[in-house]
């Protein structure tokens, strides 16, 4: 294997600066796929990403380029989620690259995805090799983008490639600059086998396909393989190359070389995105660096609106988990709504995205109760609880104290929306860092912020104060000793325990006067008056009043016409099937939604 | 005994929130024709010797009296020779103004000795707001002519929750409904139709509290002038209720004829086409008119007993529900007892029954009821 014509790299772009489609634009130049095949936007194979223009789950593919030197390279491209929720696995398909090529947007600039993720792949040793997309656009300024980039990121961009991938335009440049700017990986060691996991995809014949980076050694058919953090073994069935429109199989990977190994594995929990896979005829003693744990931040029950389809939830549950070891699922039964599960996110759009497939793939009705992050609770007895399910929040008079998990929070924003994001972020018991002006127009905010005060709507509210301006990135900083009490919802004098949810003291009385008009607003009246109160320990701090049901009558059954009233009454009854009854009360799913989502205008 | 309904689609001017069956584009010829296919209609139903017994006949609208008392006459008569009318109620509905004393006095010459009058208010501008053609005068006067020629077995109409309309304004529009001595009083609260002229305006109609308060009065204040409620929006005095809608409420068999009528006979429902060209074509031409037809099981004729007869303030007796269908009333009897602490449905001497307060929330009450006796599934 001649290291010397690899190149393996990624691309880093934000949302909407056209990552996938130059990643579409790169295969069509290699003649990767026909024509034909050429659906659009290849790497966004799931619906839901091509809806959304996100990247779930990283995707590779092995490119084979003919060079203006009269060579032929073999170019891995290794797509990366593009969101904050992600990070852990943009970070380990960065750690499988040598380069990366930085996509910035003609028109709108660095964002603070794209930064966060440029950093990372700077912590990687990886070569930068920035591109300015999107120069067809009217409003486009290359020149700007070319100063920002030396601005904030300190790397020369003046020569960087001009290209539009929409229109096709210099897409050549791109790979004769990834050809010569990105190093070829290296021979690695003789003494022992290491291959990074960046990626693993379940296939239900022949189990999980693992997708790896090679760094010392060689893999191959038959070969015994352990994964050095779960301390799996399996036997190598079959490796090969990942191709745009499928797997090719082959005699081996080599140092240097992105591909797939198949080993009967039934499981992705035993392929850890970051583990190192080592062969027992020459095994490594220490693993490939940087692998960790991926623990969910967020936490929320998922029940189905009908409670026949628990069955249905857990065999979909299952299904995604198999592609998706980030996510985690346990049984939780509510008084309010039944039997359904408390599952665990990286993130709040991991939790929309996991939401959204569940309801699109699997064609289930949801309902979702708050988020709810992980808080530590110190009791006077001297125990410590992990809290991730406001059921569960002990007796106040039995804590010594709790801790929430804060987040070190970048926005990048222009200039003239900082005041309102201060006093957004100032709300949510940010704590202010510094502020750093990019260029004239733009400025980087650092701040701490408690996660808890992100999960619920923080990014609708820094989108609606900055007219979809600013971007976000977030990371996990530590715990912090807070004020915390959990606030319980009553419905007609009942605690309805799928509403309750854990909050800041300073918060609480806030958030109960909305909650409870939002309930009120989406609670129709009934045939008697129903009691909305919001109670912290027993102690009622907010209370609206749905009244009573006065006037529901079909006043005229004209000339005998009994159909009409009868519809009616179908039509009313099938109303009823999407509402839930909590005792006496009917509630529509769309409450539990609208607690959700308490927009600040 | 059978009950037959005849429906007249045809009106001067369509009201602004009527979604009948109905049209203001006709012609003589159109309406003998329309004459025709109804004969033939009892022609194709009534099989000759066979030995038919009704003692109601409602003429519906539309506007019978737009069609004229000559053809209302002659159907009677064409009637008669197939159907054996034993001291019938006949009921010819009339709008104000296109009565007079002519028409009142063939009509009378014809057998027809009860009187349903489209007044609606007694407040000509909500008259006008509605679309109707009469004012209050014109009223006046047709019940007058009604009475002094025809019978005073009179029914007026009168609607409430009238877009602007304060209790205020509904308690003089009573006054005047009462002025006009009537015998019955059907009160409407007026419903926006989609597809209507009036839902095209987007009106503001008072609130379900201002409207139910309005109801509530409604009640009262005839209960005080000596109107017993029997029905949800039905009130008589004098013992003098629609037989003809009874029938409809305590699940008695009865025919429709016309575009877009309504039959339960031989314990199926079924109706015909609301295309008045299409029906008089196809009645004639011998084509199939009907448009819907839903055989009920026992289950469902129960149930829709209990929907029906709970619209009436006689409710539904247990004794009676279990001669009829040989079932237990109890499984709707579990569902409406919650509703009696607060006040909107009273159980005594074996019979249950919803209270004016109740009927306001009926669809509710009913509802629940005959989701107890066949819960979804």
């Amino acid at each position: 294997m001649d290291q010397s014509k690899i190149r393996n790299f990624s691309i880093v772009a934000h949302i909407d600066h056209g990552k996938s489609t130059l990643a579409d634009r790169l295969l069509q130049q290699c003649n990767a796929v026909s024509e034909r095949e050429m659906t659009s936007q290849l790497l966004d194979n799931m619906e839901l990403e091509q809806e959304r223009g996100i990247t779930i789950k990283a995707r590779a593919v092995l490119l084979e380029y003919d060079a203006l030197d009269g060579e032929r390279y073999r170019l891995n491209l290794i797509d990366t989620p593009g969101h904050v929720d992600f990070n852990y696995e943009v970070s380990r398909s960065l750690a499988a690259c040598e380069g990366a090529v930085l996509v910035v947007d003609a028109a709108q600039g660095i964002e603070a995805q794209t930064l966060a993720n440029t950093y990372l792949a700077l912590e990687n040793d990886l070569e930068i090799v920035p591109v300015i997309n999107k120069i067809d656009l009217p409003s486009a300024d290359p020149k700007a983008a070319k100063e920002e980039i030396e601005n904030i990121i300190g790397i020369p961009a003046m020569d960087a490639p001009e290209v539009s991938a929409k229109m096709g335009i210099n897409i050549r440049e791109v790979l004769e600059r990834i050809v010569s700017d990105v190093p070829p990986p290296g021979k690695g060691r003789d003494d022992c086998s290491r291959a990074l996991i960046f990626d693993s995809q379940y296939d239900p014949y022949r189990g999980v396909i693992v997708y790896v980076r090679v760094f010392d050694g060689a893999f191959r058919p038959g070969m015994k393989i352990r994964m050095m953090a779960t301390g799996a073994e399996f036997q190598i069935v079959e490796t090969g190359y990942l191709r745009p429109l499928g797997y090719e199989p082959c005699g081996g990977l080599e140092a240097g070389e992105v591909g797939y190994i198949t080993a009967s594995i039934k499981n992705v929990r035993d392929t850890r995105v970051g583990d190192t896979v080592t062969t027992l005829e020459k095994p490594a003693s220490e693993p490939l660096h940087g692998y960790r744990k991926v623990q969910p931040m967020v936490f929320s029950g998922l029940y189905p609106a009908d409670g026949k389809k628990y069955p249905d939830l857990r065999d979909a549950l299952e299904k995604l988990q198999l592609n998706d070891a980030s996510l985690t699922y346990e049984p939780e039964s509510s008084a309010a709504l039944g039997f359904g599960f408390r599952c665990g996110f990286l993130g709040l759009l991991h939790l929309e995205v996991i939401q959204e497939r569940l309801e699109r793939e699997y064609d289930l009705d949801l309902i979702t109760t708050a988020p709810s992050v992980v808080y530590h609770v110190k009791m006077t007895s001297g125990d410590e609880l992990v809290i991730d399910n406001p059921l569960n929040y002990p007796n106040p008079a039995e804590i010594e104290y709790a801790e929430e998990p804060i987040v070190k929070a970048s926005i990048i924003t222009p200039a003239e929306y900082v005041g309102n994001l201060m006093e957004l972020c100032q709300n949510r018991r940010g704590v202010y860092k510094d502020m750093k002006y990019i260029d004239t127009g733009r400025v980087e905010l650092h701040y701490e912020l408690p996660l808890n005060e992100i999960i619920y709507d923080f990014f609708d509210a820094l989108k609606s104060r900055t007219r979809g301006y600013a971007s976000l990135d977030y990371e996990l900083l530590g715990y912090q000793r807070s004020k915390l009490v959990k606030l319980d919802i009553l419905l007609n004098g009942d605690i309805v325990d799928a509403l309750s949810f854990i909050v800041h003291a300073d918060k609480a009385y806030e958030r109960a006067r909305r909650i409870v008009e939002k309930l009120k607003e989406n609670i129709p009246r009934q045939m008697f008056e129903i009691p909305i109160q919001a109670a912290i320990g027993g102690k009622i701090i907010a209370r609206e009043t749905v009244k009573a049901m006065r006037k529901d009558v079909l006043a005229k059954c004209y000339g005998g016409d009994i159909t009409r009233k009868k519809k009616l009454l179908e039509k009313q009854k099938e109303g009823k099937k999407r509402m839930r009854s909590l005792g006496t009360v009917s509630v529509p799913q769309e409450a539990f939604m609208a607690v959700l989502r308490l927009d600040d205008d | 005994m059978l009950g037959i309904y005849i429906h007249i689609p045809f009106c001067r001017q369509r009201c602004a929130y009527c979604d009948f069956c109905s049209t203001s584009q006709f012609s003589d010829k159109l309406m003998d024709r329309y004459a025709q296919a109804l004969t033939a209609q009892f022609d194709d139903f009534f099989i000759k010797g066979g030995r038919y017994e009704a003692d109601t006949l409602y003429f519906g609208g539309g506007t019978p009296s737009v069609w004229g008392a000559k053809r209302i006459a002659h159907t009677i008569k064409e009637l008669q020779k197939r159907v054996r009318l034993t001291r019938p109620e006949i009921t010819v509905e009339v709008n104000p103004e296109s009565c007079d004393k002519k028409l009142f006095k063939s009509l009378r010459a014809a057998g027809v000795n009860r009187i349903s009058m489209g007044v609606q208010s007694a407040d000509d501008a909500e008259l006008k707001a509605l679309g109707r053609l009469h004012n209050y005068a014109q009223a006046a006067e047709a019940a007058a002519l009604c009475r002094r020629y025809c019978t005073d077995n009179l029914s007026v109409d009168l609607m409430y929750g009238l877009p602007g309309q304060t209790l205020g304004g509904l308690r003089a529009s009573l006054e005047g409904m009462l002025a006009l001595e009537p015998s019955h009083i059907s009160c409407y609260a007026l419903k926006v139709e989609e597809g209507t002229p009036l839902a095209g305006q987007n009106p503001v109609l008072p609130d379900d509290d201002t409207q139910a308060d309005m109801y509530l009065y409604l009640v009262d204040a005839l209960r005080q002038h000596g109107f017993a409620q029997y029905e949800i929006s039905n009130f008589a005095r004098g013992g003098r209720v629609s037989r003809q809608n009874s029938k409809y409420w305590d699940l008695s068999e009865y025919l429709g004829f016309g575009c877009g009528a309504h039959s339960f006979y031989g314990g199926k429902r079924f109706s015909f086409t609301r295309d008045i060209n299409g029906f008089v074509e196809g009645a004639l031409g011998k084509q199939p008119i009907v448009e819907e037809a839903d055989e009920l099981s026992l289950g469902n004729r129960s149930g829709e007993y209990v929907m029906l007869k709970l619209r009436t303030t006689e409710g539904v007796d247990e004794d009676a529900f279990y001669r009829r269908f040989q079932a237990d009333f109890a499984p709707y009897a579990a569902r409406l007892d919650k509703y009696r602490a607060s006040g909107h449905v009273v159980h005594e001497n074996g019979a249950w029954r919803l209270t004016p307060k109740g009927f306001l929330v009926s669809n509710a009450i009913i509802g629940d009821a005959l989701d107890g006796a066949c819960p979804s599934e």
